[in-house]
Order: C-alpha cells, then structure tokens, then sequence
C-alpha cells in the first residue's frame, strides 16, 4: 500500500496538484460535489504547511516558472519534456525516476517528472 | 457527451468487481493501488495525497451509495477512470449519510489536449443520478457486464 510522500520533487508535485485543486473550486462544485464552507481554508493550510517542507530556493524557482509557465512542473514522456518537447540528455533521464532529486529541464528550466 | 464516450476512460486493470477495503481510507489506497499495477501511475504516494486533499475539501460521497473521488495530478498521464464494488458498503460521509457501494476514482493531469477531465466528471455525475442506472451497476460482477451497462 503507498506511502507518505516524502522527498523534494514529491512535496513539489502534490503543491502544484493542491494549487489546481484550489483553481478549478468552483467548477467542481458547479458539477453538484459538495465543498464546505472550511473547505478551502483546509486547502489553504495544507498549503502553507507543504511550502514548509520545500527548500526556499526550489520553492521560489516553483513560485517563478508557475508565474512564467502556469505550470511549473511537467511530466517527461519518452525522455522527452513535455513543457517544451525538447529531448532531455542521458545525463538526466538515467535518474529521474527514483524521485530522489529534483531535476531541470535545460532547454527550458521547467521543473521535470518522470510519468513512466 | 454520450454515455457511451465515458467507455474509452475505463479499462480492465482499473475494475474491481469486489473490493477488500472495509473503510474509506482503505479502499481509496486499494483503487490507487490498482492504478499502480495496472501501470497507469509509477509514484501512489503523490495521488493518494491529492485524493485526501480532494475529500478535505468536501465528501465525494454523492449519495444514493455513490462515490467519486477525483483529482488532476501531475503523476496521472491520461484520464482514467477506476471502479470498485464494495459489497458491505462503506462509510464515505456521504452527503445523505449513507454508506456507499459504487466508487468511480477519476484521475486525471493538470493539462490534457481535448480538456476532457470536468465534462467526463459531470457526465459521471449525471448517468449515476439514474436509480436504473445504479441498479445494475450493482449487479455487473464482469468488466464486460460493466461496459455493456455503458453501452446500452
């Protein structure tokens, strides 16, 4: 059964999951699901309480590329990012996916996740 | 959007006729874990985050025993739908208070080409609003009964 989440690029993925959450509110309470009165200041806490896990420079590199981007991390596919469809180098994509470091797109400095 | 239409985002690997779970963690952590050895997710630990966050915000319990936890997260590569049977029932805190039996758990990423995720959610929403439908979704016991259910 899955753990916790526990390294950088994991507390970094489920911040920008939570900050599409709190968009996209009120288009799922318009398709009838229930959102309580607390419930986007619930949203807001576990917010503030990942952004303590995350290490200031690469909380503020996410804060930039999703003001830039709108989204700040992008899967790669196929060794390739799909933020800017570049191919990423060997030297990246041997060890993207243990999820251990957090790793940069070069051509466009997107922040990557491997899906596969 | 057809009923029909929601066939493609359902998959054999992502149904569970019978599930294990007795409690609403449980069987939120079994259907993620479905996603998992289906090969359809590599990392549970970050959509099972989202899930929990998701039912923060509010129960997916949407009554007449239904529920459908849903989310976009940056680990889903498509839109897909998971479904499991509780045949005890389980306490979802769902909006009218009763235990639910039909779990949909829709994933979906942040972005996808056709913008698919919220019209398959309300869609969802809308066929399981049918007392009809409902009944015999409860009775599909195979992935082909199931879909048969979709296409009829």
């Amino acid at each position: 059964m899955p753990g916790k989440i526990k390294t950088q690029i994991e507390f970094l993925v489920a911040l920008q999951d939570l900050d599409i959450m709190i968009k996209e509110i009120e288009e799922v309470k318009e398709l009838g699901f229930e959102v309580k009165g607390e419930g986007l200041t619930a949203l807001m806490r576990a917010r503030e309480e990942l952004m303590l896990k995350i290490k200031k420079p690469l909380l503020a590199s996410y804060e930039r590329l999703r003001n830039r981007y709108k989204r700040a991390i992008v899967p790669v596919k196929d060794d390739n990012c799909l933020g800017c469809f570049v191919r990423l180098p060997t030297s990246i994509t041997s060890h993207g996916r243990t999820d251990k470091e957090v790793l940069i797109c070069e051509n466009c400095g997107r922040i990557l996740y491997w899906l596969s | 959007m057809e009923k029909v239409e929601l066939v493609p985002y359902f998959n054999q690997s992502l149904f569970i006729p019978a599930l294990r779970a007795k409690t609403k963690e449980g069987a939120l952590e079994e259907l993620i874990d479905c996603f998992v050895q289906a090969r359809f997710l590599r990392n549970p630990a970050i959509a099972l985050e989202m899930i929990h966050r998701r039912e923060q915000l509010g129960s997916t319990g949407i009554g007449h025993g239904i529920a459908i936890p849903h989310g976009r997260t940056t680990a889903a590569p498509d839109v897909m739908i998971a479904f499991g049977h509780s045949k005890s029932g389980i306490d979802w805190q769902a909006i009218d208070g009763r235990p639910v039996y039909l779990i949909f758990m829709v994933l979906a990423p942040p972005q996808e080409l056709n913008n698919r995720y919220l019209p398959v959610l309300g869609r969802l929403v809308e066929i399981l609003s049918d007392s009809h439908l409902r009944d015999k979704f409860h009775t599909a016991t195979t992935f082909s009964d199931f879909i048969n259910i979709l296409k009829s």
